[in-house]
């Protein structure tokens, strides 16, 4: 039955369609302003970071999702299989890596690639990227394997398991299709876009400090050119401290939109993503009464 | 008991593990640059103890070269060599000591103290942020859960909403303040550096509790856990029970606006009373969570905004000269931190869920 509605009214209806909308609309309208006026490399290299950051993320989604999907396998496996010093062992050494503050965590880890890759041990740009998503998906990981730890005990505990179980059906499909696919990959891909948000605000803050910090030893050359990166460089950081000029001088507001593009939208682009991507996780979790 | 037993049986392991993997690694550190200079000086192990007061000195050079011609007779090319090293181990460690002074620090009793002193300011601006966000966490949650429940009355009784442009300016002025409680620090730190000194511990306790997402990620998680609980049978219940239900912040069957301020919170009579308790039990366990986020976002502020004298800029400086023993000091320090944080949680739960459950 057709219900008349216009198209795009279904998105706009919901919080995380109306956020969808707004970070895509912002980074367009972010683009077409400095296509304007932003000079032409500079303006490459924005793209370039952003395409590195959002990319790097999305790699790190993967991984999380893969090594917390086989974590929470061995765990339910170690667990109905009795095996209760291997089930402690994972669950000291997982709880373990949760005592380890991420962005610790993370940093010695793309100290080490810096080094793997100084060392020439790193072929190409994909495998750096490939690493860097992989370490940082290391210390996501944890919550994801709560959730989906969460979800394999909500349901091994109702009647429908052991009543598939009766049936002749695998305990792996039901903990695999039955349990996580069917009746859990709402919570997961919720969960999924905040793992996206943290693998940003990660991967910008930990590239910041690299350039900032570690600059002379860890070369900017050596490691793909980020949104943190770019707004560690010395020409983003005057265009960033250019605002507080603008809080006692009010007059010089406008010339921030066209003299210090570079810094400005790049922490523009940090904070709408953070941002936005909270709100569609917020508005995705409300919409489906998570 | 048990359940707490094993947590903390856990936690001592976990702490005795990562202490000894860290000695371990500081001693291979220490071993390692003993052996890297023993093995590029082998030749002359023997003569490093040979006292030249100026290297470049031709008469010094002579006599070297004679006295070793006669210690060692018969092999004057081999001595000439061994004295060219000798100088070019002397030059280097003259210069490297030259350009390093200011750099190396080695693992003595008082850069202990110095990495002591720093580790004491960081856990006190640590101990202050979190007890900053735990409260402003509740507060904030609270009063987003009793306006909300407002407007619902509000909606309930027909009462009007407000003017079109009104909402729209609400709305701006809330996604602004979203924007910067969602930005991270040093973006808020770089914008307003111009006008005030970023660098005080005023402002690291301001920028930990405002920035980076902490204070409002977790004020919605505490929010959503009111949520959860309103919608629990045992608030009908306690309706039934004539329990006051009015969320005005005025007026005797109301809330008022000083139990949601005050910094131990109760709503005696209310059913929010009820609702408040059980949601700030679920809170409880996301404190672990809430910590190590906290360290995370004052390890960045350290870090990335250069605070000179400070817990983990001295660690990214340390890693910057290499000084590999004092690194695995300060995260050890850092870890230390964490794991307290854990264990005295999993003490609080463990208190709240005996009572809870009238154990």
């Amino acid at each position: 039955m057709k219900t008349g509605r216009p198209a795009g009214a279904g998105l706009l209806s919901a919080k995380d369609g109306r956020w969808l909308c707004f970070w895509i609309g912002a980074l367009i309208a972010l683009g077409i302003w400095d296509h304007l006026f932003l000079n032409r490399p500079a303006f490459e290299r924005i793209i370039n970071g952003f395409i590195n950051t959002v990319f790097i993320a999305l790699l790190s989604v993967v991984f999380t999702l893969a090594m917390a999907w086989v974590i929470t396998l061995a765990f339910h496996r170690l667990g109905s299989a009795n095996n209760r010093s291997g089930f402690y062992v994972l669950s000291f050494f997982l709880n373990l890596i949760r005592s380890i503050p991420q962005i610790v965590g993370v940093l010695f880890g793309y100290i080490g690639i810096a080094a793997l890759v100084t060392a020439g041990m790193l072929p190409g740009k994909a495998a750096i990227f490939l690493l860097m998503s992989i370490c940082m998906s290391g210390f996501i990981m944890p919550e994801v394997i709560d959730l989906l730890r969460e979800r394999i005990d909500h349901y091994v505990k109702l009647d429908f398991f052991n009543a598939l179980r009766v049936c002749g059906v695998s305990q792996w499909r039901i903990i695999n299709f039955d349990i996580l696919w069917k009746n859990s990959r709402i919570h997961i891909l919720n969960k999924l876009i905040s793992v996206f948000g943290s693998a940003v605000f990660l991967q910008c803050s930990v590239d910041f400090i690299i350039s900032v910090g570690l600059s002379s030893d860890v070369n900017a050359v050596t490691l793909p050119t980020t949104l943190g990166s770019l707004l560690a460089k010395m020409d983003s950081k005057q265009d960033i401290l250019a605002i507080g000029n603008t809080l006692t001088n009010p007059a010089y507001l406008p010339q921030l939109f066209f003299q210090h593009l570079q810094g400005l939208t790049v922490a523009s682009l940090i904070v709408i993503t953070l941002l936005a991507v909270y709100q569609i996780s917020c508005g995705y979790a409300e919409r489906h009464r998570l | 008991m048990t359940d707490m037993r094993a947590k903390f049986i856990e936690h001592a392991l976990g702490i005795i593990l990562v202490t000894l993997l860290m000695v371990v690694t500081l001693f291979l550190f220490e071993k390692r640059d003993t052996v890297v200079h023993e093995r590029r000086y082998a030749g002359i192990k023997k003569l490093l103890d040979v006292p030249i007061v100026t290297i470049n000195d031709p008469f010094e050079r002579a006599l070297l070269a004679d006295c070793m011609d006669l210690y060692y007779p018969g092999r004057h090319d081999a001595n000439a060599v061994l004295i060219s090293e000798l100088v070019r181990f002397k030059e280097d460690e003259f210069n490297k000591s030259l350009q390093s002074s200011y750099r190396t620090k080695r693992l003595s009793i008082a850069t202990l103290g110095e990495i002591a002193g720093m580790y004491v300011k960081f856990l006190l601006i640590y101990l202050i942020v979190m007890a900053l966000t735990y409260y402003g966490v509740q507060t904030l949650g609270s009063l987003r859960f009793i306006l909300k429940q407002q407007r619902r009355q509000n909606s309930l009784f027909g009462r009007r909403r407000p003017f079109f442009l009104i909402g729209a300016a609400r709305s701006a002025v809330k996604t602004l303040a979203y924007a910067v409680l969602f930005s991270p620090a040093y973006v808020i730190a770089y914008s307003i550096r111009t006008e005030f000194n970023t660098d005080s511990a005023f402002f690291m306790i301001l920028l930990g509790v405002v920035s980076n997402g902490l204070l409002i990620m977790y004020m919605n998680k505490f929010y959503a856990f009111l949520v959860a609980e309103s919608r629990k049978g045992y608030v009908e219940n306690a309706l039934v029970k004539n329990l006051r239900s009015d969320y005005t912040l005025s007026g005797p069957e109301g809330i008022s606006l000083r139990s949601v301020f005050s910094p131990v919170k109760r709503f005696s009579g209310h059913v929010f009373d009820h609702i408040f308790r059980n949601a700030r039990f679920q809170y409880l366990s996301t404190i672990k969570e809430q910590a190590s986020f906290l360290i995370t976002g004052l390890i960045i502020i350290e870090m990335a905004l250069n605070i000179h004298g400070h817990l983990t800029y001295e660690l990214l400086r340390q890693l910057l000269y290499k000084n590999y023993p004092l690194v695995v000091v300060i995260m050890l320090a850092i870890f230390y931190t964490v794991k307290l944080t854990e264990i005295t949680t999993d003490i609080l739960v463990h208190r709240e869920s005996r009572r809870y459950e009238n154990r």
